[in-house]
């Protein structure tokens, strides 16, 4: 049981956060997700997006959510990334579901649950998709596309970029206060629940000199940007042209798009014929 | 191609109480390739912006004069038009790398310009800085210097007739500084660019830069050829500009009456085997070799150590590969190797930063895996290359005192009071350290790095961006830390500190320990020096050079083969002169 703990507390260190998060961002840019047209995974999701909240068959839904298990697959999303989305969807609505079935709930008690949950899940994997797994750039360029303003593009695209940067500091500040600090003693329960008081204090505060430090490397960051024609790019729409001449629809885009179109028609008609023989 | 042009420039920042730039008049002609020169402060960088167009529309400031490129006034004409024609390169080049891969960020200037070819403009501009395969890489996947070159190809992609840069090749080893300058030599010479260094390292600007301005007090003092300019040594060394070795040496032996008095120094190795040749007056002194003192104690040690990297994609890479070491009480340790090649992952290794994949870090015979973070600040303390980061609260007084604090030590405002006083830091106590210059910051990380009096105290390159007279400051306050932190290892690419300070180096290369032992052993490896692009200090070569048997780690070393041997006393009066 020591061992266990040790072993887990070893891998959810700040350095496994970053790594999943840089895995999650840079690591899965030669998926079948990543290459697609950024504007039709965009309109994909507006129907994945959407559509699942106003279905009410289960069977359909079920048949959405294997769709979207499989595109999430495809996309390569990390690990961590995957746990938080189960964690999410069993706070929103799956504990009800375990409750109900606890206390002795029988099918019509579950399944309106069930539906809830699995409209969460659809919906949630959809956005897995289309957002972690698509690379931030390509993303950010099929909104410019869709008409949002570039310096929305920008900012998402920088923060790709720096994404790296801040989450080392963090880790070396972070690492300032464990090393110089002196937290309160762990052995009694008392001490546990403090411990994680000072560790939960410690991580607040890693955050104002994080603040300051970008605050001092930005200064250069804005004059390179002025220098390097960020200015004059939002001014003039010849640059979000040829921006956006790489975006191209290819027969992968087609082929993926067929496959969603055939999988939905499949799920409508098995749940069509379902609810014939009930 | 352009040439510039200042005429009585005069600069003001707003708030500032006095001129940083006071009628500045010089011309830089086209395809030169020009260093600037001269101490923190002078007004080297805001010169610079004032030829791209930055200061004034970008920093507005009060401004008289005029600053022409291609005769025309870069008052009226736009930042636009002047990026196409002057590119800068920043000091701290990461904040100026905005895209997230290494193929946007060469292109990203020219497409936000409109240029229909921008794709291959950036391009052409990897293939001439060399980084032509790192093409469809993340930044953070790049190493310092590789960074630095994609700074250089986003600047140079727009082609601009003329490129800045400022202090190039400060956190670079030997091998990557080389790099750069070639790219910027091909840039000068192949498609005649005009080059303006700012640098500290006056071996490279002998090296490749055609004329130098010395700027004191926000003016020219003088512009002049490299060679000459690098002659005028005490000019120089008053703005705390350290010429070449071989010339300060042959400056003080001019002095001292060894050379004759019309002896034109030498500013290069080759120009030194002409003049010191003929008066060697012993090659073999017989000078006793220092030696490692084997001591006892042992305080940490590296056993079979293998670290890999937790990698985004693919197999992870190995750091250190069955590494062992033993470290004893005492030793003043400097760890080289080229960037990349595990010095980092060692230091990290010791703090219970990085735990390995198999074999057991100890210090003082404890793993370092069963104790925790708190404990092993008691020990030992790192200090981390960037100072920034050590800054936790918005006070140096605070920051020093914060470790003493917390552990409720007894008369902890008296020892913060007293370390203040020992790092000079006592005037600027209650200031943010993040505000304070380089040199200052750096003596406040290592105030607050040994507040807690560790037995060992870790440093990650601490002379990094430093320039020449803040790190003699530097390397006194090392000599200060006698009594209870007695073993220091240093991570560094800095060969003078090595030589003026380490007991033990050990050299790193790919995760293996190539080679550990003294000074002399060492560097007379060729074999490790041709593996790590490790250099010695200009004047070990000059010595070598000549035929001298005895290792010249300093200026005085070196000096002592020209004098008679009766003047050994003349010798322990400048080892004096050299501290003071």
């Amino acid at each position: 049981m020591h061992k266990l703990t040790e072993n887990i507390l070893d891998k959810l260190t700040i350095d496994y956060l970053r790594n999943q998060v840089l895995k999650n961002a840079y690591g899965n840019d030669d998926t079948v997700i990543a290459k697609l047209d950024p504007r039709v995974l965009l309109i994909w999701y507006l129907f994945f997006g959407l559509v699942p909240w106003f279905l009410n068959d289960v069977a359909l839904l079920l048949g959405l959510f294997l769709f979207v298990v499989m595109t999430t697959r495809a996309a390569r999303i990390a690990p961590l990334v995957l746990f938080l989305f189960c964690v999410g969807v069993f706070s929103q609505t799956g504990y009800l579901f375990i409750v109900a079935l606890f206390f002795g709930g029988n099918a019509e008690t579950i399944a309106p649950l069930l539906v809830m949950t699995l409209k969460v899940a659809v919906v949630s994997l959809a956005s897995i998709t289309v957002f972690s797994g698509l690379d931030p750039d390509r993303l950010a360029n099929g909104m410019l596309w869709f008409g949002c303003p570039g310096q929305l593009s920008f900012s998402i695209s920088f923060a790709y970029r720096i994404l790296p940067v801040l989450m080392e500091e963090f880790q070396n500040i972070l690492l300032s206060f464990r090393l110089r600090g002196n937290p309160p003693q762990k052995k009694t329960f008392i001490g546990k629940i403090r411990y994680l008081g000072y560790q939960i204090k410690m991580i607040i505060q890693s955050f104002y000199p994080l603040m300051l430090n970008t605050a001092k490397r930005s200064r250069t960051t804005v004059e390179a940007l002025e220098l390097r024609g960020y200015r004059y790019s939002l001014q003039n729409p010849e640059v979000k042209r040829m921006k956006l001449a790489m975006l191209r629809v290819t027969r992968q885009d087609m082929i993926f798009v067929v496959i969603s179109i055939i999988w939905v028609a499949v799920c409508v008609a098995i749940s069509a014929a379902l609810q014939d023989m009930l | 191609m352009s040439t510039i042009e200042i005429r009585g420039l005069t600069f003001t920042y707003p708030g500032a109480r006095e001129a940083t730039l006071r009628n500045v008049n010089v011309t830089f002609g086209e395809g030169d390739f020009i260093a600037l020169v001269g101490n923190n402060g002078c007004g080297k960088s805001t010169l610079c912006k004032t030829l791209n167009g930055l200061i004034p529309h970008f920093i507005v400031g009060d401004m008289s004069g005029q600053v022409l490129v291609d005769g025309r006034d870069t008052k009226e004409l736009e930042i636009g038009t002047l990026a196409a024609k002057v590119g800068y390169v920043y000091q701290d080049f990461e904040n100026q790398i905005v895209c997230p891969t290494v193929r946007e960020d060469a292109s990203y200037a020219c497409l936000n310009y409109a240029m229909k070819d921008y794709q291959e403009k950036g391009r052409k501009a990897l293939t001439v800085c060399g980084l032509s395969s790192k093409i469809s890489d993340y930044v953070w996947q790049l190493s310092g210097g590789q960074k630095h070159l994609l700074a250089l190809a986003g600047m140079a992609a727009l082609s601009p007739d003329i490129l800045i840069l400022d202090e190039p090749i400060a956190q670079l080893d030997p091998a990557h500084a080389d790099g750069i300058y070639e790219v910027l030599k091909k840039l000068n010479e192949k498609y005649n660019k005009t080059i303006i260094v700012i640098e500290h390292h006056t071996e490279y600007i002998a090296r490749y830069c055609r004329n130098v301005v010395l700027l004191k007090n926000g003016t020219v003092k003088w512009k002049l050829p490299a060679e000459e300019a690098m002659r005028r040594v005490d000019e120089l060394q008053e703005s705390n500009i350290f010429p070449p070795q071989v010339t300060i040496a042959a400056n003080r032996m001019v002095k001292e009456g060894i050379l004759p008095e019309e002896t034109v120094l030498p500013v290069s190795i080759q120009e030194g085997k002409e003049i010191f040749g003929p008066w060697i007056k012993e090659k073999d002194q017989k000078r006793r070799n220092s030696e490692v003192k084997k001591k006892d104690e042992v305080m940490a040690s590296f056993q079979n150590i293998t670290v890999r990297y937790r990698s985004v994609k693919g197999e992870a890479p190995k750091i250190l590969d069955d590494f062992s070491l033993d470290i004893r009480k005492g030793e003043k340790i400097a760890l080289i190797g080229s960037n990349g090649a595990g010095k980092s992952t060692m230091l990290k290794l010791l703090m219970g930063l990085v735990h390995p994949e198999s074999g057991t870090v100890k210090v003082k015979g404890k793993p370092v895996r069963n104790m925790s973070k708190e404990e092993l600040g008691h020990t030992m303390s790192l200090v981390y290359q960037n100072p920034e980061e050590m800054f936790i609260k918005d006070s140096i007084r605070k920051d020093i005192e914060y470790a003493m604090k917390v552990r409720k030590i007894e008369n902890y405002q008296e020892r913060t009071e007293e370390l203040l006083a020992m790092f000079r830091l006592s005037d600027l106590a209650d200031r943010d350290g993040r505000l304070l210059s380089g040199g200052q910051m750096r003596r406040a990380s290592l105030a607050i790095g040994i507040a807690l009096n560790p037995e060992m105290l870790l440093l990650d390159e601490p002379t990094a961006n430093l320039d020449i007279a803040t790190r003699r400051e530097i390397m006194r306050t090392l000599q200060m830390l006698k009594g209870i932190t007695d073993t220091v290892i240093i991570a560094t690419h800095d060969m003078q500190l090595v030589c003026d300070w380490a007991e033990r180096i050990i050299v790193l290369s790919a995760g293996y320990v190539i080679a550990d032992g003294p000074r002399e052993q060492v560097f007379s490896d060729m074999y490790v020096r041709g593996q790590v692009g490790i250099r010695p200090p200009q004047i070990y070569d000059m010595g070598r050079g000549l035929g001298i048997v005895d290792s010249c780690f300093t200026i005085d070393d070196f000096m002592d083969h020209f004098r008679d041997r009766n003047r050994e006393e003349n010798r322990e009066k400048d080892r004096g002169e050299k501290y003071a």
